[in-house]
């Protein structure tokens, strides 16, 4: 098992290095599936069967999919690299290195406690314990998410909806409510035009 | 928690990993390699390509898109809620349908904008 | 669990770390910095999926959830003003965005 947590952890330090340092964009986006998969495995050594199942649909299946189709959509090409990425580079790795040796020695300053679970989290499966506690405890939280989802919704209809100009559409209730009267006019032709 | 259960998927893994490299690196070694500048071009009804094979999509797919995100986000909330009615009683059932509530309003609306018409 | 809870600390921390250094390394498109906050967001879930777990409470996980909603939101609205941006502009280098004014 210790095995398996090396084996995904290190999958997914070495993809996301790959993510932030590919040139082609489409290449990112696949090391940052791949990189999501692995931390997906890390869940399940985590215990957390549910969520490492919701990471694959929602992530791998949803997200990621939707960068793959912006970096398609927009055509951006592979980038020779550039002058302006030195610039940044020494400033970057010295706060990334900064960083983790301080998240790295406040972690090895912690304390964990390792508990036994609750006895209710060893009967019933992961998604049941989850579920017992979401919808009642956590009743506002979910909600606010709900309006998180809608405010995405609304926001992204707005933003990249455009109608365009002249094109025909199909106007449903248009068409079925047409009566003979308003469509068909009668004409009586003389017999001399 | 039992890890046995996953060993099904594992195989799958290895067999799936196996089979995919062992096709690509076999066809890779037998198949004739004998590559010329005529062979390696482009091919499009005898005239040299028009323009890029990455051409854009249409912003409308990525609507689309979108919305397939927020309501799997909705279905991933669904699961759980299924599974765990029989304990949470009414106020789970009253919880979840404030919240499909919440998401039919968007759902109304994008109805009525359209976004989901194509032309 | 004969897990240690270090090892999931210590692999959130350089996931943390990379996904920063990725914010800074990259000058030529936005997509690529909105990668790097997806990968911090995971980062945290790992977190708190491994707190969880080590201390047998379950919210953790729940919050995880809530995570997983707002990074997907995110993404669909930062990925919404990316595609108008890329209509307005014709490009999405970083060094293009110097005029988001109102």
């Amino acid at each position: 098992m210790i095995l398996f947590f090396f084996l995904f952890s290190a999958v997914t330090v070495l993809s996301s290095i790959a993510v932030i340092s590919s040139r082609n964009p489409v290449h990112s986006v696949f090391f940052l599936i791949l990189a999501f998969v692995n931390s997906a495995g890390i869940f399940v050594l985590a215990g957390a069967e549910f969520l490492a199942m919701i990471l694959l649909i929602v992530y791998v299946g949803a997200v990621a999919v939707l960068f793959l189709f912006v970096v398609m959509m927009l055509n951006v090409g592979v980038d020779k690299i550039k002058t302006q990425t030195r610039k940044y580079m020494l400033s970057g790795f010295l706060v990334a290195i900064i960083l983790l040796f301080e998240l790295i020695f406040s972690f090895a300053n912690l304390d964990i406690i390792i508990q036994k679970p609750e006895n209710n989290l060893e009967k019933n499966t992961n998604t049941h314990a989850l579920g017992n506690v979401l919808y009642t405890d956590y009743f506002l939280p979910f909600q606010v998410s709900g309006c998180i989802l809608l405010v995405a919704m609304l926001g992204a209809i707005i933003l990249t909806l455009r109608k365009r100009e002249g094109v025909l559409r199909q106007n449903i209730s248009e068409q079925v409510s047409r009566t003979k009267e308003d469509s068909i006019k009668i004409v009586k032709i003389g017999k001399k035009l | 928690m039992n890890y046995l259960e996953y060993l099904p998927i594992f195989v799958f893994i290895i067999i799936a990993l196996g089979l995919s490299t062992g096709f690509a690196l076999l066809s890779s070694f037998v198949g004739p390699n004998k590559p010329d500048k005529e062979k390696l071009s482009a091919y499009e009804c005898g005239f040299p390509p028009f323009d890029d094979a990455r051409g854009r999509f249409d912003v409308r797919f990525y609507l689309v898109a979108i919305l397939f995100i927020i309501f799997d986000l909705e279905v991933a909330f669904l699961f759980p809620w299924a599974i765990s009615l029989s304990s949470t009683g009414l106020a789970g059932y009253i919880s979840m349908m404030l919240f499909l509530f919440i998401l039919t309003v968007g759902f109304i609306y994008e109805w009525k904008k359209g976004a989901l018409e194509w032309e | 669990m004969q897990l240690d809870p270090n090892y999931f600390t210590i692999l959130s921390a350089i996931l943390f770390s990379i996904g920063i250094l990725g914010i800074f390394l990259n000058r030529r498109s936005i997509i690529i910095i909105l990668m790097s906050i997806e990968i911090l967001l995971l980062s945290v879930n790992i977190n708190l999926v491994a707190f969880s777990s080590f201390h047998g409470n379950l919210v953790g996980q729940i919050f995880t959830m809530f995570v997983l909603t707002v990074a997907a939101a995110e993404a669909a609205i930062g990925l919404a003003i990316i595609v108008i941006f890329f209509r307005n502009r014709g490009s999405i280098k970083v060094e293009d965005a110097e005029q988001l004014k109102g």
